[in-house]
């Protein structure tokens, strides 16, 4: 060992720390410990519900979703054909009201 | 040096057990920083973090030689991080003078050569402080820091070349 070296390690003799340095540190660990129950929010086994918790509620959104679709649909479906069989009984109606017109005519003839 | 150790039990965050563990290595976890930063408060802060770290952690450490590994290691990145944050290369002139006089030898040396250290780049002074302060071999430094062994002997040897220049003629009247 030169003394270079020599005068490093007596220059880097370790030091005290501060006084009170470990009942700092324990005081903060105590502090954390008080807030103990905000930490299960941070847990990994909480975050992987919460995702699942997520997926299941967008699944079932969807599923919802899809379900008001089809049944919108079979409603304009229903609302078209109603809409067709109107107008055939309409355009009969009229028909018929055109051949009561032309009887009556010919009767007053 | 090994650690100023205390019989430690099982690997356990309960606060009693873990007292023990500040006590047992605050000098060592305190040190380090101390002469990394050469600033007794920052020191303080970054030890603090450091045991904080190690309550959270402490679980998944199976020994007390990892706890001391792993400490040196923790510690070390603080270090650097923080250097880095403060974008800190203070010229030798504008680093402090130590406010704890050293416990044995020249002191007016001991500061000289504090100075010089603490003027050196930080990935540098880290190896500086992890050999002559906790007397880990290249190896374990290589270990500690996650860097190869031939590295860290490079470091160290270019880093003595600097402490030579920057003390000078102060170095000089120690060598002859």
């Amino acid at each position: 060992m030169n003394r270079l070296e020599n005068e490093l390690r007596k220059a880097m003799k370790r030091e005290e720390p501060p006084e009170g340095f470990a009942d700092r540190v324990l005081a903060r660990v105590s502090e954390r410990k008080q807030f103990a129950p905000m930490n299960f929010l941070m847990r990994p086994s909480f975050r992987w519900a919460l995702a699942g918790a997520l997926c299941l509620l967008l699944v079932a959104a969807g599923v919802e979703y899809r379900k008001d679709k089809q049944e919108q649909a079979r409603g304009e479906a229903a609302k078209a054909q109603l809409m067709l069989a109107l107008r055939i009984t309409a355009g009969k109606l009229q028909l018929a009201q055109e051949k009561v017109q032309q009887i009556g005519a010919l009767q007053r003839y | 040096m090994m650690a100023d150790t205390t019989a430690i039990g099982t690997m356990t965050a309960d606060l009693p057990e873990f007292a023990d563990l500040v006590r047992a290595y605050q000098r060592m976890v305190f040190s380090i920083a101390y002469h990394f930063l050469h600033d007794r408060a920052g020191a303080e802060d970054i030890a603090q973090e450091v045991f904080l770290q190690l309550h959270r952690t402490l679980s998944s450490l199976k020994s007390e030689a990892h706890i001391r590994a792993w400490l040196c290691k923790v510690t070390s990145h603080r270090c650097i991080d923080y250097a880095r944050s403060r974008k800190e290369d203070l010229p030798l002139d504008r680093i402090p003078e130590p406010v704890s006089k050293p416990s044995s030898g020249d002191p007016l040396m001991a500061a000289l050569v504090q100075r010089a250290v603490a003027s050196l780049p930080p990935k540098v002074r880290i190896v500086v402080v992890l050999r002559y302060q906790e007397d880990l071999e290249p190896a374990e430094i290589a270990r500690v820091l996650g860097l190869r062994v031939n590295t860290v002997k490079s470091q160290l040897h270019r880093s003595l070349d600097i402490l030579r220049q920057k003390l000078g003629g102060t170095l000089g009247d120690v060598e002859s």
